[in-house]
């Protein structure tokens, strides 16, 4: 064991993922700079979603702006690793700290970016091919620790898995929910548009997108297989592109699973690029080993993180009653695609006095914060205490609330959520099973 | 290599696996499921002859009021009640398009916002150049301010025709009456000649159900025109359930105030107006065609406890709501004032249909609902 934290191996995969990560970013960044979602997103909502335990996080108006500009110009320089260290720690805490205002905007593939710059922010990936070795020779190595490398592929095969094994449940296999409601809406394309219409389709999409998920990191891991692997990547991500809006999330896998190629093909792509920007030889092809040391802090951090990576995914075993409808446990879990939910969230708010409001749900959240609220039940909590504590500013006196939602999960019927009856102004949120959840009262077999 | 092979021969087994089991669906060679189908339908043979029937009950209204501001009497003022009340029952038929060239000119607008400005409307009269493309000026137009005019100006019909005869302000009544109904005319003309033009073809093209997709208009403005002034503005508020069963009631803002019998038979038209649309029932034979159910048919949607398809639960939840709608009194405002809790049943009846056209319909179809909340207006 001790023998595996010795070995090295090329930092060309890495250095190749460090430049990619940080264009992608900064791309990420300009296209949700240009399509004025800061304004709309970060800006313009009067409330925000603060996750559990990080209402710290506060919204920063118009400072948003220059949230965005930080996290741009870290994306980019490390890209080219200039002051790489501080770069990409700049580059973490900005982009954690921009998902972590409002969870209206959590996607998966934000949480992924955030973990790998987490990561990135300790790995030696500015040792090679960069502005900070380019300018201090004595950081310049073109080898890096093997498990550095390895964690990282590591922690790419668990997103993998992880969305295969949540693939693996009644709705998706059996009844091939929810492409099969997604599906026929893009019956209108060209030439594919028709195939919509059939439900084989959207079971064969179904089950080759499961076993898609469990495989790829394996095929992608062996040589023989890497090829195909790669190609089915491609073709994958771009299908999901071309049908669905996730934005920057094909991108993203595509560039990613990059890392599994071997680190000749790295090396090209690197020398191509150094004869294009004309750097010399030297630079390029150092050979100088980075010091590896093979007990050490790093190792054990590292191997702790990834543990908890594989826990984190598997809390919601902790939590009664289906997962997909109390959604405890749900996020920082790899569960993509998985559900297609409609909610409506109409609440009153009363006092002892006879006080009663019906909210007008327009004048505190913005359409997507009450499309999101209206299906998950955390959200739904925090919402009734942003109201509790509005009303108590209008002359009701300790106002209670109250909900009446009405949800519909994976083409079933729709049904309340939340009991009707529970003053919500009273719950409190934390990390236990929250009693006023009604039950699904229907089974989604699965993981 | 052979990893790869079994994986292949391990997909391909669970595919036909996965399909073989199957009940029957509704084969996909039928076009039921192809939205260009449905929209075309809509157009040809519910939108447009829609309009081309109120138009013509309009025109009547035009006519009438002509006879009578030329000479104001009981005659003349009864025949342009009458055409009144024909011209606003089919404008419940074509309230519920308000996409496309209707959203253009938010036509709901300037024809329906109700109750009806008195005060806005003297106002009006009294200065000539009033703009009347003001949010301020909506309640001072279209039906509601024409029922102001030819129903509420007097205790008697006498008083109402010294109204434009013998008052002083007779002559600007008569001229703001005028004004009314060309600014209407103006605007359905507008209108129907988009719906007549271009924009037919844009909207049976525009196929898939993004927003911005004619689907997705519809789909939209159906749901907002069901929640919110079918069941909101004619029940919800006037009879205070819209905030629940403690609410306070406004009979006075119930429609058509002051020809207050003709109150119900509003509701219940846009209630028949916004049930065959769902069903898809043309405008020349009556008979069920494209629409919101056959594509939830073909979809396959439908509750898997009961068995029972959301296009039948939908349909029989419009029949409950005009069960319901049946047995009120023809006049809302006694209704609301002698017996309200029908009412209050009739809206509870019609925030259950809400919930299912806004949740299950919308989510069975994959469409996103883009429109505000505005439930406590």
């Amino acid at each position: 064991m001790n023998n595996y934290f010795q070995k090295t191996t090329s930092a060309a995969p890495l250095v190749v993922f460090r430049i990619a990560l940080g264009l992608l970013i900064f791309g990420s960044i300009a296209r949700f700079w240009a399509k004025g979602w800061i304004f709309d997103l970060y800006i313009k909502p009067k409330y925000f979603f603060p996750f559990y335990g990080f209402e710290f996080v506060e919204p920063l108006g118009e400072l948003s702006y220059l949230l965005f500009a930080i996290c741009g110009l870290c994306a980019l320089m490390v890209a080219i690793g200039l002051f790489y260290r501080i770069a990409s720690a700049g580059l973490f805490l900005s982009f954690t700290y921009i998902e972590l205002i409002d969870k209206s905007t959590y996607l998966n593939h934000y949480y992924f970016i955030s973990m790998v710059c987490l990561m990135m922010l300790f790995l030696p990936a500015h040792r090679y091919f960069s502005i900070d070795a380019y300018r201090n020779k004595k950081i310049l190595s073109d080898a890096i620790p093997r498990w550095s490398l390895d964690s990282l592929k590591f922690f790419v095969c668990l997103v993998y898995v992880f969305a295969g094994l949540a693939k693996l449940n009644s709705d998706w296999i059996l009844h091939a929910q929810p492409l099969r409601i997604w599906l026929p809406a893009k019956n209108d394309l060209p030439v594919i548009g028709f195939l919509f219409n059939y439900v084989w389709v959207a079971y064969a999409f179904s089950w080759i997108g499961c076993v898609y998920d469990l495989s790829i990191p394996f095929l992608l891991l062996k040589r023989k297989t890497r090829i195909f692997a790669y190609s089915a990547v491609v073709i994958f991500h771009m299908l999901t592109a071309l049908l669905f809006p996730i934005g920057m999330f094909p991108y993203i896998m595509m560039v990613t699973a990059l890392i599994f190629f071997s680190p000749e093909f790295h090396e090209k792509i690197l020398l191509k690029i150094g004869t294009w920007i004309k750097v010399s030889g030297d630079f390029t092809k150092p050979s100088i080993q980075y010091p590896v040391s093979g007990s050490g802090i790093l190792p054990v951090a590292f191997g702790f993180f990834l543990l908890i990576q594989v826990l984190l995914p598997l809390r919601h075993v902790l939590y009664p009653d289906e997962l997909f409808w109390t959604e405890q446990g749900y996020r920082f879990s790899w569960r993509v695609m998985l559900i297609e939910k409609a909610g409506y969230a109409q609440f009153i708010v009363k006092d002892a006095a006879g006080n009663q409001a019906v909210v007008d749900n327009s004048k505190f959240l913005t359409p997507l914060q009450e499309k999101m609220m209206a299906t998950q039940p955390d959200m739904i909590l925090q919402y009734a205490h942003i109201l509790r504590d509005h009303y108590n500013t209008q002359g009701f006196r300790s106002p209670q609330v109250y909900v009446d939602s009405y949800v519909a999960l994976n083409g079933r019927l729709g049904k309340p959520l939340v009991d009707p009856i529970t003053d919500l102004s009273k719950e409190k949120d934390s990390f236990s099973h929250k009693p006023w959840i009604l039950p699904f009262g229907n089974e989604i077999k699965g993981i | 290599m052979e990893s790869l092979k079994k994986l292949a021969t391990f997909s391909l087994t669970l595919l036909l696996l996965a399909c073989g089991g199957k009940e029957s669906e509704p084969s996909p060679a039928d076009n039921t499921k192809d939205r260009k189908v449905i929209l075309t339908h809509w157009v040809d043979n519910i939108i447009r002859p829609s309009y081309v029937d109120f138009r013509e009950s309009f025109d009547v209204i035009i006519g009438k009021a002509e006879e009578f501001t030329t000479s104001p009497d009981q005659t003349t003022l009864s025949a342009l009640r009458e055409s009144w009340v024909d011209a606003y029952i089919e404008w419940q038929k074509v309230e519920l398009f308000e996409f496309g060239p209707a959203d253009k000119y938010t036509l709901r607008n300037f024809f329906n916002i109700y109750p009806a400005d008195v005060n806005g409307i003297v106002t009006n009269m009294n200065d000539p150049s009033t703009n009347l493309d003001l949010p301020t000026s909506y309640a001072r137009q279209g039906f509601p301010a024409l029922d102001y005019l030819i129903n509420g100006l007097g205790s008697s019909d006498g008083e109402i025709i010294n109204a434009y005869t013998t008052d002083p302000d007779a002559s600007k009544r008569l001229a703001y009456l005028d004004r009314l109904t060309a600014r209407m005319d103006l605007l359905l003309t507008n209108v129907i000649s988009e719906w007549n033009g271009a924009y037919r073809e844009t909207f049976i093209n525009k196929t898939g159900l993004d927003i911005g997709s004619s689907t997705g208009l519809v789909v939209n403005a159906f749901v907002l025109h069901y929640e919110r002034y079918i069941r909101s503005g004619k029940i919800g508020i006037p009879s205070g359930a819209a905030i629940g069963s403690t609410g306070v009631p406004y009979p006075e803002k119930i429609e058509a105030y002051f020809k207050k019998d003709i109150s119900l038979s509003l509701a219940q038209s846009a209630h028949q107006a916004a049930r065959d649309f769902f069903n898809g029932t043309n405008r020349f034979t009556e008979q069920e065609g494209p629409s919101f159910k056959s594509y939830l048919d073909a979809l396959g949607s439908k509750d898997q406890v009961s068995g029972a398809t959301l296009s039948n639960i939908i349909d029989n939840q419009f029949i409950t709501i005009g069960l319901e709608l049946d047995q009120l009194s023809p006049n809302l405002y006694e209704q609301i004032q002698t017996e309200n809790q029908e009412m209050v049943e009739t809206y509870t009846a019609m925030q259950k249909l809400v919930r299912i056209l806004k949740v299950d319909m919308t989510s069975a179809m994959s469409v996103t609902i883009t429109y505000t909340d505005n439930d406590g207006d």
